[in-house]
Order: C-alpha cells, then structure tokens, then sequence
C-alpha cells in the first residue's frame, strides 16, 4: 500500500510497473482503518487476529465494500 | 498442560515481547534477544515466530528466521519513517505508518514520499486524526491476495 500525491500519479506507476489499478482510498480513511485495525494491544495475551467477518465488518464501516475488499473464506 | 497448550501459552508470551520490545526500542528483536530475554532456548524462540509467522502475525526473513515484520513495524528501513515519543520506526505500508501512532497511542509524523515520483511527503497524526495534507493510499492488490506476497503488498 503506497502514498502517491493524485490519481494521475497513481496511473502513471501502475503504468510504469505494468500492474492494473487496485483500490485508492483518502488519506482520511486510511488513517481511520489503521487506526482501527492497529489500536488493539497485541501484546495482551488475549490479543488476537480479526476473523474474517470481523475484518470485512469494520471494511464495510469504512466504505470498503467492493468485491477488492473481499478476504478469502 | 499438554504440549499443543504449552505453544499456544509460549506464542502469546513471545508475541507480547516482540511487540514491547519494538514499540520500546524501534526494531523487533532478534531470536537470540528473545531467548535470553524469555529464559527459553533459540529452538523454541524460532519455531515459534515461525508459528506466529504462519498465523499471519510475524513476517520472517527468508534463511535466517529472524523478524522481517512485526506489523506495522518493519525490521529493515522503508520509505515510511515514523517518529513517535522520540523514537523512530519504519513502517512497512502507508496503511502501517498510520497504524503504527495507532498502535503507540501517541502523535506522530510520518516521513513518506509518493509511490511515483519520490516527492517527499510528509504526515501528521494528532490524537489518532490525521492532520490534513493532500495525498491518497492507493491498495494494488485484492485484500483476498494480500498474503499471497506480504513483502510486495
């Protein structure tokens, strides 16, 4: 997951490296989704990773609904 | 307590010193740190980041089996450095830069650059809200292929 300035520049490295267009998100809601994917204490014992309805819950929170959001079941 | 319990047990312990150790000191530790610390041998220090690795936790280099990622936090230098508390941490992501302010629960900045052009960018997250800035986190690959190439993703 990379940081560019604009759409154009994200067409242009997609371009340069021959890879498809994935997903673009603002800056806003990817500092939402980290703050809520990293705020939990991982080094609590009873600490542990997100199933995968969990994970795809708080995506859909944030708008992240496409089929890009899908994890595998 | 069987020996199936006792590595479910020994994990937990070691997942909480990787990531004391890391959000304390900027870097994950080394198996040999953890096994001194933990008063456990190498042996078992290793098979068990190698677990915590296949539970998608730990990130391992390839050969030695020391911490490549301990997310958000990177063991090698990337091109998201955070400094935090007086500390600086790199992150492996734009997404892991802002969890790592998330996961310090402090405020930080965020010395980034674009994927493209390598114009430097900076970020700043006061009290868990990002500060504005202009910019976008552009995700490359379906999240039901994020693991399939941790490093690359």
């Amino acid at each position: 997951m990379l940081l560019f300035w604009s759409e154009e520049h994200v067409g242009k490295w997609c371009n340069d490296w021959n890879l498809r267009r994935g997903e673009v998100i603002p800056l806003e809601r990817c500092n939402r989704l980290a703050q809520a994917w990293y705020s939990p204490d991982r080094r609590e014992p009873e600490w542990r990773r997100r199933t995968v309805d969990e994970a795809e819950a708080l995506f859909s929170e944030l708008g992240l609904t496409s089929e890009f959001w899908h994890l595998p079941r | 307590m069987d020996a199936e319990q006792e590595k479910i047990e020994l994990d937990k312990v070691v997942r909480g010193h990787v990531y004391d150790f890391v959000m304390r000191e900027g870097l994950p530790p080394t198996i040999a740190e953890t096994s001194s610390t933990l008063a456990c041998s190498a042996d078992d220090v290793g098979d068990s980041f190698q677990r915590l690795a296949d539970a998608h936790i730990l990130v391992l280099q390839q050969g030695s089996g020391e911490i490549l990622m301990a997310n958000p936090f990177s063991a090698v230098p990337t091109p998201f450095l955070v400094k935090a508390g007086g500390r600086s941490y790199y992150a492996n992501c734009i997404w892991d830069a802002m969890g790592i302010p998330a996961m310090l629960k402090q405020d930080a900045t965020i010395e980034a650059s674009c994927g493209c052009c390598s114009t430097a960018m900076n970020l700043t997250v006061t009290n868990g809200s990002l500060e504005q800035a202009p910019g976008i986190a552009h995700f490359a690959i379906p999240a039901a292929h994020w693991w399939d190439d941790i490093v690359f993703n």
